[in-house]
């Protein structure tokens, strides 16, 4: 992507313009945005486009990190004050197409927890070329992931007197959920057998009648099983109970496409069914993201989560480095560790700093035992021991003084006297 | 078994030669434990990695063109 043709994408930018914007030190996004402005001015000259360089470049470089500048404490508090607007209108439940999904200060807070499961897992599923078009191809899809139970496939009556279970399968849903037979008899006798594995009983099946009792009568049995009945999943992933079908525009393509979003996440699972397509398929449970695809991807995940639940509640102009320097803190060691004493804070090298935190007692006491030392080199135990912090002018050593006036020449280097 | 590269989440990683390795702790004036880690288990990394190795992971940056990051190989 270095190697980007300006020339061929804008009509007002020509080589020389190029020229001048390329050496300049900026980023491709800065860069390109140069060329956009130059484009919607209908066409710059030479001289104006290297002002507008020159000044993107100044503002630029005068934006960076400046040396010795604390960027930790800088992003916690970018990220907590708008943390507290957001405590207002949380607890809210907002719907991504009509799945209710976590979101304001719980969800980032389970973010930066790194919790093990989400409290409303979610996926996002992507389909594949011939299936993304298709209504019924993507219902197959839609098939194999919802996890299918015995209420949705018939009718269940619990004959007492009899001490038998029967289920009436209905043909039609039998088809539709089994696109792939031709014959409701079969789908019906695979059921069975899925019964009789799960239940560790016999039964008995006409057509799509399927019937089945205790071994011996017990009316306590017979509730149990079909109690037993209903939990068994038939078709799909067990984890995902709901699954909504919604056509969207692809923003590659700029193609209508079906997107699928479940209720409840599976990501490994998922991604293995026909017809998903791996490439785009994403999870909002950040350590199923972390098995399947990687250190990095979880990086990346824990980004796009903490930014998107920001931007619900209006609070995008949070800059994307403060979230960007979070997940690189949660993954630098190759797992993900959540932020707080079980995790970041809890394993800093200062004693005094993690006392500090939280438990401060255990920590000193720990200490104490292991005849821990502390360099002093953080903010917090500075601040406890009352010495200047070695962050920005505080890691400056500096002595005041007069210059002696008459020694200094132009190629003596000053000398602070001691007055 | 899917093909975890292929993902728009997962980033080009590849494992870097000795002499790489050396100019990259160099540039950075670090030792190789200084690096961030990756597990061996992950998912992502290149089959002949081992532990010890250096990955150099570019990154389709959200604020630069790409940024390229090290991460040392462990267990």
């Amino acid at each position: 992507m270095t190697e980007h043709d300006a020339t061929a994408d804008y009509e007002f930018v020509d080589d020389a313009i190029v020229d001048v914007v390329e050496s300049k030190e900026l980023s491709r996004r800065l860069k390109d945005r140069i060329y956009q402005t130059i484009e919607d001015r209908e066409g710059v000259s030479l001289d104006q486009a290297g002002e507008i360089a020159q000044a993107v470049e100044a503002r630029y470089l005068d934006t960076r990190v400046d040396p010795l500048d604390p960027v930790g404490t800088v992003s916690a508090q970018s990220i907590g004050e708008p943390g507290t607007q957001m405590t207002m209108n949380t607890f809210h439940y907002a719907g991504v197409a009509e799945i209710d999904v976590t979101q304001g200060l719980p969800r980032l807070i389970e973010l930066v927890d790194a919790r093990k499961t989400p409290d409303t897992p979610m996926m996002t599923v992507y389909l594949e070329d011939e299936y993304a078009n298709n209504r019924e191809l993507a219902h197959q899809v839609v098939w194999n992931i919802e996890s299918t139970k015995i209420l949705a496939l018939g009718d269940i009556s619990t004959n007492v007197a009899d001490m038998v279970v029967q289920i009436d399968l209905n043909d039609e849903t039998l088809l539709e959920r089994w696109p792939t037979y031709d014959d409701e008899g079969v789908v019906a006798s695979e059921i069975a057998e899925t019964i009789e594995d799960a239940l560790g009983i016999k039964t008995r099946r006409e057509g799509t009648l399927i019937e089945f009792g205790p071994e011996s009568p017990s009316y306590r049995r017979l509730l149990q099983l079909v109690e037993e009945l209903r939990d068994i999943v038939f078709k799909g992933i067990e984890e995902v109970s709901r699954v909504v079908i919604r056509k969207e525009n692809n923003e590659d393509t700029d193609e209508e496409e079906f997107v699928l979003y479940t209720e409840g996440s599976a990501f490994g699972d998922a991604l293995a069914i026909e017809g998903v397509d791996a490439s785009r398929t994403t999870s909002n449970n950040i350590h199923e993201v972390h098995k399947q695809l990687g250190i990095e991807a979880a990086r990346e995940a824990i980004i796009d989560e903490t930014m998107n639940t920001l931007r619900e509640q209006g609070l995008d102009d949070v800059n994307i480095r403060h979230l960007m320097l979070v997940a690189d803190i949660m993954t630098n060691d190759g797992t993900i560790e959540s932020i707080g004493r079980h995790g970041i804070s809890g394993s800093k090298d200062s004693v005094l700093a993690r006392a500090a935190f939280e438990v401060t007692v255990n920590h000193l006491l720990d200490a104490a035992i292991h005849g821990e030392e502390d360099d002093l080199d953080g903010v917090i135990e500075n601040v406890i021991v009352g010495k200047p912090i070695a962050i920005g002018t505080g890691d400056v050593d500096l002595r005041m003084g007069s210059l002696d006036v008459e020694d200094a020449d132009a190629n003596a280097a000053p000398e602070p006297s001691d007055d | 078994m899917v093909d975890v590269s292929q993902h728009k989440l997962v980033p080009e990683h590849t494992k870097l030669d000795d002499e790489a390795v050396e100019d990259v702790l160099q540039e950075y004036n670090v030792e190789k434990t200084n690096l961030p880690k990756i597990k061996l288990k992950d998912p992502a990394l290149p089959e002949d990695a081992e532990p010890g190795d250096v990955i150099k992971i570019v990154r389709n940056s959200r604020t630069t063109d790409k940024a390229v990051v090290y991460r040392l190989v462990i267990e």
